[in-house]
């Protein structure tokens, strides 16, 4: 090889040098190029042919979310790029270092309505942290730079590049020592020591003081920080449908989730305590309930690194603007080891009045299979088994999955959480299974999800990805929509019955092994036959079709105020 | 309430454009925006007057963009506003006079004029121009075309000679190995 290389060469070496070892799309016309140089390097620069690029885009998310690098995803121009949006907006709400590569229409026709010409970069304008259009081979690498610095720095985020066909085809002697010049953006650099001060001073002097932990401690890798901190004083931990894993469930201190199905003594714990500290987190309205009734007697400390997310939705006492692990040291270093015992008994009583976990889905009028039952089988593999990750999609598995499992270990629980895009997890898992090929990947998924992107197992069957374990907790309904309907709309179930192929035949259909499910003493087998069978496996589980998701904060109300338990007939 | 931001932005294709999308997303009212070069190359200053609830959240969200550079409030501070506006007049000949003294007593000049039409050009507050408008609307069918408010704090920092980042000169992949 020559000094000289085509614009799509320079793209595959730049990912190259920004350590990218996989990536998902599908190809066309005007990503030809890129794909045709993409042969050469493919001993060191893999790619996954997917089924749809909305699957290409979840993919790269399970692997960035997994792993904590950038993940990579590459469609065409057109309906391959309007293909990415979803995954794009997933990644920019959920915070996922995300790059996402398409190609468009040449120059000379740009602005034309060309053949599959879509102006992607005003698309994804406000749902990228920043996106770019080349047009001049000679650009490359230094938008790759930039891309992926961007991408994973500070707050992650998704990040698009446009390229133009003849940028690609372009020939150039590509200069790689270019120098990042992006003065619009500066992570944060150090801490307020008085906001540190005060903060411990704040903490020290609680008598109710409660930590909340977002996914902001693990992408910061603060969770022994987070450990240390919370046993150093005391301090009762919640964790959010994202933090969960920043902080060990089966330790003394961790009370649970909070939130809409969050538990009723996290909530009331929330609305009692004095101090609340927040790591990471965005006060999400799915936490806060009407955020204007949330912790009402609480100072709250909040570290962030997003300055623009201090103040949001919830007011502040003390802001830390910066990076979680730095802070937690710095916090370390000045407070004071104490104790919150009175106060965590407290929690703990409520929490034992309130039937923890599962006697909210056990209905006593039935012996169908309950989800809980499948819950309670998956739990106790995944936490004598260790070695898995578990990707869940959106919906009522996703909150049970939240409630019912034990979760022990950061990134390994994987979810759509600010978008809740059905359809997130059998990709995603995809993504992770490639991502950890020596650990056991489930998706617990909808029946509603899965059909929205099952197509991919299409590509785990042509990859030979074996460590997919598909677990569809099916109802025949859109069983979150459901659930309101009969809460909230007089039982008119419009639009959410759902019906679906035999999923385990489907299953066989594309090459894996598929079990349907549907006794109560035939969980257990089912999930230790899917671990142990060497290939992706899809088990259909035919739950209870009405069951609920409790507790519950209905829509628009505080935190304090749940629905615990089904209202009598 | 509104405000009035000056920012300044890197001058890429496409910076303003998501100033205006991230302000329009938000559910703000913008109601004007100028821009133009500023002192230093590569960056324009803008002038923005939006409605917000929450200034302080509306210039966070604004300093995410990678091109905005920097955003200051200075609604509350020591500051000048300007803006220009052309008028064109549709009066015929006999009422030409009538404009004249209009335009004098305002401070304003006329630039132009057709055998229908006469342009008067006014550089002042907004409120002003607002005030010259209604007076000359009443000679004739007026068409106006304002340039948005400029606004410059009295105070403030001695400008940067340019806008060269922290890290500009770290040289990127020059370690990178392995790739022939």
């Amino acid at each position: 090889m020559t000094d000289e290389r085509t614009g799509a060469q320079v793209m595959c070496e730049a990912l190259m040098r920004e350590d990218v070892e996989v990536m998902f799309g599908i190809p066309g016309g005007a990503i030809m190029p890129f794909y045709h140089a993409m042969w050469e390097y493919r001993d060191r620069l893999r790619h996954v042919l997917c089924r749809h690029e909305q699957g290409a885009g979840h993919a790269a998310e399970g692997y960035a979310r997994s792993t904590g690098k950038p993940g990579v995803c590459v469609a065409t121009s057109g309906p391959g790029a309007t293909n990415l949006v979803t995954p794009i907006a997933n990644a920019w709400m959920d915070s996922t270092p995300l790059v996402a590569i398409t190609g468009q229409v040449s120059s000379a026709v740009l602005g034309k309505d060309a053949f599959q010409e879509t102006d992607i970069t005003g698309i994804t304008l406000p749902i990228t942290k920043h996106n770019y259009r080349v047009s001049r081979a000679e650009d490359l690498p230094s938008v790759f730079r930039e891309a992926f610095h961007i991408a994973r720095t500070g707050r992650p985020g998704p990040v698009l590049i446009d390229v133009t066909k003849d940028a690609q085809q372009a020939r150039l002697v590509p200069d790689w020592n270019v120098t990042l010049n992006v003065p619009g953006f500066s992570a944060p650099v150090g801490l307020d020591p008085r906001a540190i001060r005060e903060a411990a001073r704040i903490l020290a002097g609680a008598s109710k003081p409660l930590i909340l932990a977002g996914q902001g401690v693990i992408i910061s890798d603060a969770v022994a920080e987070l450990r240390t901190l919370a046993e150093r004083t005391g301090i009762p931990v919640v964790t959010t449908l994202h933090g969960i894993g920043a902080f060990p469930e089966d330790h003394p201190l961790s009370i649970g989730m909070p939130g809409m199905h969050g538990w009723v003594h996290v909530n009331r714990a929330i609305q009692d305590c004095d101090v609340l500290l927040c790591i990471g987190a965005r006060f999400d309205d799915r936490v806060t309930g009407k955020a204007s009734t949330f912790a009402p007697r609480a100072s709250v400390i909040h570290i962030d690194i997003d300055p623009s997310e201090i103040g949001k939705n919830v007011k502040v006492a003390v802001a830390i603007i910066g990076d979680a692990r730095a802070a937690l040291r710095a916090l370390i270093e000045l407070i004071p080891p104490r104790d919150a015992a009175i106060w965590l008994r407290n929690i703990r009583e409520t929490q034992a009045t309130h039937q923890h976990r599962q006697p909210y889905l056990r209905r006593p009028d039935t012996t169908e299979l309950m989800p809980h039952d499948v819950y309670a089988a998956l739990n106790a593999a995944l936490n004598k088994r260790g070695g898995y990750r578990v990707i869940t999609d959106v919906g009522q598995h996703q909150m049970w999955a939240a409630q019912l499992i034990e979760w022990r270990r950061p990134r390994t629980h994987i979810t759509s959480g600010g978008a809740g895009t059905m359809g997130f997890a059998v990709p995603a898992a995809m993504g992770a299974a490639i991502a950890h090929p020596d650990e056991t990947i489930w998706a617990i998924v909808g029946d509603g999800g899965f059909q929205m992107t099952n197509q991919e197992l299409a590509t785990i069957g042509q990859e030979g990805i074996k460590n997919v374990k598909v677990a569809i907790v099916n109802n025949g309904y859109l069983g979150m929509v459901r659930q309101w309907q009969q809460l909230f709309e007089g039982r008119r179930y419009s639009g959410t019955p759902l019906t679906g192929p035999s999923f385990a035949g489907l299953a066989e259909a594309y090459g894996l092994r598929g079990f349907t499910v549907d006794r109560i003493e035939d969980a257990e087998e089912a999930i230790r036959a899917a671990w142990d069978h060497d290939g992706s496996v899809v088990l259909d589980f035919r739950v209870e079709r009405e069951a609920n998701v409790f507790p519950l904060v209905p829509p628009g109300l505080s935190i304090g105020e749940m629905i615990t338990r089904e209202a009598p007939a | 309430m509104r405000h009035t931001l000056i920012a300044l932005v890197e001058d890429r294709p496409g910076a303003l454009n998501r100033v205006l999308g991230l302000l329009r997303g938000r559910g703000l009212g913008l109601h004007s925006i100028a821009v133009g070069d500023s002192e230093t190359p590569g960056v324009k200053r803008a002038t923005v007057l939006v409605d917000t609830e929450s200034v302080e959240q509306t210039i966070k969200q604004l300093n995410r963009l990678i091109e905005v550079l920097e955003v200051t409030d200075v609604t509350n501070a020591e500051y000048v506003v300007r803006e220009t506006a052309l008028v064109k007049i549709h009066a015929p000949e006999p009422r030409r006079d009538e404009i004249k003294t209009v335009a004098d007593v305002f401070g304003a000049r006329i630039v132009g004029s057709s055998p229908q039409t006469v342009v008067v050009e006014m550089t002042d507050t907004p409120d002003r121009l607002g005030e010259m408008i209604a007076r000359v609307m009443a000679i004739g069918a007026c068409e106006t075309m304002r340039s948005g408010s400029l606004a410059m704090a009295l105070g403030g920092p001695t400008p940067r000679v340019n806008a060269v980042s922290e890290d500009a000169t770290r040289v990127w992949w020059s370690q990178a190995d392995g790739i022939s």
